[in-house]
C-alpha cells in the first residue's frame, strides 16, 4: 500500500455542487485553493478526508426521512471520514468529489450544503491503494456505498496504467441502492451491462443485486467468482481492489485466497480523530509468520489493507 | 504575545509558559500532531498512558459518538515502556512544553516500575498517575475509587518518582471526589488532575447489544463540562485552596471561554482532550484566547484569575 509523505492539513473548502443522485445518495464537490489545492491534488485513490459538519444545518423537519428523525436529534461533535470518488486539478484549484449515503445526523446535515458554503476539511489522510508491478488485470469490487474510492481508482488506473485491463463489479441490496450517476444500461439483462460511470473510463462493469432488481441476482462476490472461473486470469498478474461492507470483504478475501490473487481492501471504522491521535479505529491484523495479531489503525496504517492480513470478526 | 500580560503559571514548582495542556490519550505522543499545530505554543503535554508491557487494547468498536460527546474504550492500548523510551522519548525531548508521562498499570508494582525507569529522564517534567481509567478489567479505576488504595499507590509512586512532579488523575465516578483528592494530597501528590471520563454506555436498539465491544466506555467532550467544572471547584474549595497543590482542570474544554471557566473555578492550568480530534489546532487557539481575555479584562497576571469565583 502506498505510504505517502505528502503535506496534510486542516483546510477550508468551498462547496461547488451537491447533487442528489439516488434515493439516499448524493455527490458533493468541494473546491480547494492555494495550499489546500496543492495538498489534495496529490490525493491517492483510497485516501480520505475528515469533514467538520457540526455547524451545518439540518434539513427542515418535513424533509427528514421518518427512519432518521430520531437520529437527527443528535448533536454531532466529531468530524466524519469520507473518501473521494473523483479529483480534478485546474488553474491552481483542486475539485474533490465525494459520493455519500445519508445514514445519520452528519450525512443528513451534509445534504443541506450548497454552492458557496464553506466547511473545514482535514486531509488527505491514510495510505490509499497501490499498484504492484506486473499487474495486467485489475478487478474492482464495490458493495453498496463503497463505490466512491473505486471510482477514483478507476480513473487513476485508466490514466496512469493504460496497460492494465480494469473490470468492475458492483453489488447492492436493490437497484435503488446502487450509488451511481446516470441510468444503468439494459436493466433487464442479467450480465454484461455497464454502469455509465465506469463506461466513461472504458471499463466493463457487472451489477449484482440481492433481489435481482438489477443485473445478476445474488452477491457481487458470486458474480466475481463466476467471472474468475470463466476468464481464469493469471493470478500473479491480477489484483482485486475492494470497498464495501465487512461481510463482503471477508467473502472476497476467501475468494482471492482460493484463486491466489492479491487483494487490497479499503476498511471502515468509527473514527474520532482520523490522524492517529486516539487509537479509536482498530483493525485486527495478523502479524507476519505468526498466529499473533495486532491492532493497526485504520486512519494511519489504512484504510487500505492487504486482505491476507485482516482478521475478520463477524 | 502581549508583554504586559503574564499568562505563565507556577505549577507545583514548575514554570509553564501558559496554563494549557493536551490531555492524556488524545494527542498520542506528539509526533502525530506536528502537521496540524505548533505544540511549542502550549504549556504542557501529557502522553497516552504507558504501561510496563505493551498493550493491544480492546477490539473495535472502541468509540461511539453520543450527544455532544463520545464514549471511548481504547483499553490503554500503548507500545509499552521499552518502546516508549526508544521511539517516543526522543521526540518528546525536543518539545518546549513540560512533558508529563501518564502512567497506568494493573498492580502497584506496574506503576512503580514505569515511574522508576523514567524518573531520571531529563525530557520528563513529571508523571500523571492514571488511577481512573474506566476501560480495563484490572487496575485503573479500581485504584482510584477507594481512599485507602489511593493512599497506598500515591505514596509508592511518589517514592519512585524522584525529583519529578507527581500529579494524580482523579475519576469522577465516586461518591465524594474530595475524599479521594485529600487522600492523594496527604500521601504526596504534588498536583491533581481532574477529571477522567465517566463510565457510560450506548445501546444499539436494533440488535439490543452495547455498541462498544467493551460494553462500557468513558464519556468525554462538551457533554461533561459542567460536571467537570463543578468537581474542580469542589476540590479547590474543600481540599487544595490553602495548600500549594495545583489543579489541572479538564473535561469538555474546547475554547478559551471554557478554559477560563475552569481557571476561575480553581484550576491553575487546564487540559484539552476530545476537542483536539475536531480541531487539532485548538490548544494554540485557546492560549491566544486566554491572553486576549486577560487583556480585555485588564488582568496583568493570570494568577489573579485562579480560583477567583465570586459569591452570588
Ligand atoms: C475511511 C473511510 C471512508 C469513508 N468513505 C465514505 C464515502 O466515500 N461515502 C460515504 O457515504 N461514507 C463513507 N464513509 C462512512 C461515513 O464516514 C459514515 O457513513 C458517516 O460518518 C456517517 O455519519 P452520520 O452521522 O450520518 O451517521 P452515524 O449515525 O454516525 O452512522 C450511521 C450508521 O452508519 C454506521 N457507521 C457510521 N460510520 C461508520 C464507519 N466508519 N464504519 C462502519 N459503520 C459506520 C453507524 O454505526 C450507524 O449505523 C467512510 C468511512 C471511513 C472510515
Ligand atoms: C480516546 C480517548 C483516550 C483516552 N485515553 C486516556 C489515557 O490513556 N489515559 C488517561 O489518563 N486518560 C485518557 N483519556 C481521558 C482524557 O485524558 C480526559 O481526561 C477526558 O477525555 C476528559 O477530557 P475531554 O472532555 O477534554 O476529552 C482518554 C480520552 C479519550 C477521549
Ligand atoms: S481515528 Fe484516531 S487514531 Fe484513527
Amino acid at each position: 500500500m502506498t505510504t505517502s509523505t505528502q503535506q496534510k492539513g486542516d483546510f477550508l473548502a468551498t462547496v461547488s455542487a451537491n447533487r442528489q443522485i439516488g434515493k439516499t445518495f448524493y455527490r458533493l464537490t468541494l473546491e480547494f485553493t492555494d495550499i489546500g489545492a496543492q495538498a489534495f491534488a496529490k490525493t491517492i485513490p483510497g485516501q480520505f478526508a475528515q469533514l467538520d459538519l457540526s455547524n451545518v444545518a439540518l434539513p427542515p423537519a418535513e424533509k427528514i426521512p421518518a427512519e432518521l428523525s430520531d437520529k437527527a436529534d443528535r448533536q454531532i461533535l466529531l468530524r466524519r471520514p469520507f473518501s473521494f470518488c473523483n479529483l480534478t486539478t485546474k488553474n491552481n484549484k483542486t475539485s474533490a468529489e465525494i459520493l455519500y449515503c445519508v445514514l445519520g445526523p452528519a450525512t443528513l446535515r451534509m445534504t443541506t450544503l450548497s454552492a458557496g458554503n464553506t466547511i473545514r476539511v482535514i486531509g488527505p489522510l491514510g495510505n490509499g491503494f497501490s499498484v504492484p508491478e506486473n499487474k495486467k488485470t485489475a478487478l474492482l469490487v464495490t458493495g453498496g456505498m463503497g463505490a466512491g474510492p473505486l471510482l477514483h481508482l478507476a480513473k487513476f488506473l485508466t490514466t496512469d496504467f493504460p496497460s492494465i485491463i480494469v473490470t468492475a463489479f458492483a453489488g447492492a441490496k436493490t437497484a435503488e441502492d446502487l450509488p451511481f450517476k446516470g441510468q444503468l444500461d439494459n436493466i433487464s439483462q442479467n450480465l454484461g451491462f455497464s454502469i455509465p460511470e465506469f463506461a466513461t473510463y472504458a471499463i466493463e462493469s457487472f451489477v449484482a443485486t440481492d433481489d435481482g432488481s438489477a443485473g445478476f441476482t445474488g452477491f457481487v462476490t458470486d458474480s466475481l467468482e463466476d467471472w474468475l472461473n470463466k476468464n481464469n486470469p493469471s493470478p500473479a498478474e491480477t489484483i482485486i481492489y475492494s470497498c464495501g461492507p465487512e461481510p463482503m470483504l471477508a467473502k472476497l478475501t476467501q475468494i482471492a485466497q482460493n484463486h491466489k490473487i492479491d487483494a487490497q481492501l479499503s476498511m471502515e471504522r468509527q473514527m474520532a480523530c482520523g490522524i492517529g491521535l486516539c487509537q479509536s479505529c482498530a483493525v485486527e491484523c495478523k502479524l507476519d509468520n505468526s498466529n499473533e495479531t495486532v491492532y493497526k489503525m485504520c486512519c494511519k496504517d489504512g484504510p487500505v489493507f492487504d486482505s491476507q492480513l485482516v482478521v475478520f470478526n463477524l | 504575545m502581549n508583554e504586559n500580560i503574564d499568562i505563565s503559571v507556577d505549577f507545583a514548582g514548575l514554570r509553564l509558559t501558559n496554563p494549557v495542556f493536551t490531555a492524556s490519550g488524545t494527542c498520542g505522543y506528539a509526533d502525530e500532531l506536528a502537521d496540524f499545530t505548533n505544540l511549542n505554543s502550549i504549556g504542557g503535554f501529557i502522553t497516552k498512558s504507558i504501561t510496563s508491557k505493551p498493550r493491544k487494547g480492546n477490539p473495535a468498536p472502541r468509540i461511539v459518538e453520543t450527544d455532544s460527546g463520545m464514549l471511548n474504550a481504547i483499553g490503554l492500548a500503548n507500545l509499552g515502556l521499552d518502546a516508549f523510551i526508544e521511539e517516543k522519548l526522543p521526540i518528546l525531548e525536543k518539545l518546549s512544553p513540560a512533558v508529563f508521562v501518564n502512567v497506568a498499570g494493573q498492580t502497584i508494582d506496574d506503576y512503580v516500575t514505569v515511574t522508576e525507569r523514567l524518573s531520571n529522564e531529563e525530557a520528563i517534567a513529571g508523571f500523571e498517575l492514571n488511577i481512573s481509567c474506566p476501560n480495563v478489567a484490572k487496575g485503573g479505576i479500581t485504584f482510584g475509587t477507594d481512599p485507602d488504595q489511593v493512599t497506598e499507590i500515591t505514596s509508592a509512586v511518589k517514592k519512585a518518582s524522584g525529583q519529578k512532579i507527581l500529579m494524580v488523575k482523579l475519576s469522577p465516578c465516586v461518591t465524594d471526589i474530595s475524599i479521594i483528592a485529600k487522600a492523594a494530597v496527604d500521601s504526596g501528590a504534588d498536583a491533581l488532575s481532574l477529571i477522567n471520563t465517566f463510565t457510560a454506555m450506548a445501546i444499539d436498539i436494533e440488535t439490543r447489544k452495547p455498541i462498544l465491544a467493551n460494553r462500557t466506555g468513558g464519556l468525554s467532550g462538551p457533554a461533561i463540562k459542567p460536571i467537570a467544572l463543578y468537581l474542580v471547584n469542589k476540590v479547590y474549595n474543600e481540599v487544595t485552596k490553602n495548600t500549594n497543590v495545583p489543579i489541572l482542570g479538564l473535561g469538555g474544554i474546547r475554547n478559551a471561554s471554557d478554559a477560563i471557566e475552569f481557571i476561575i473555578a480553581g484550576a491553575s492550568a487546564v487540559a484539552v482532550g476530545t476537542a483536539n480530534f475536531v480541531e487539532p489546532d485548538c490548544t494554540a487557539k485557546i492560549v491566544e484566547g486566554i491572553e486576549k481575555y486577560c487583556q480585555q479584562n485588564k488582568i496583568t497576571n493570570i494568577k489573579e484569575l485562579i480560583g477567583s469565583l465570586e459569591a452570588n
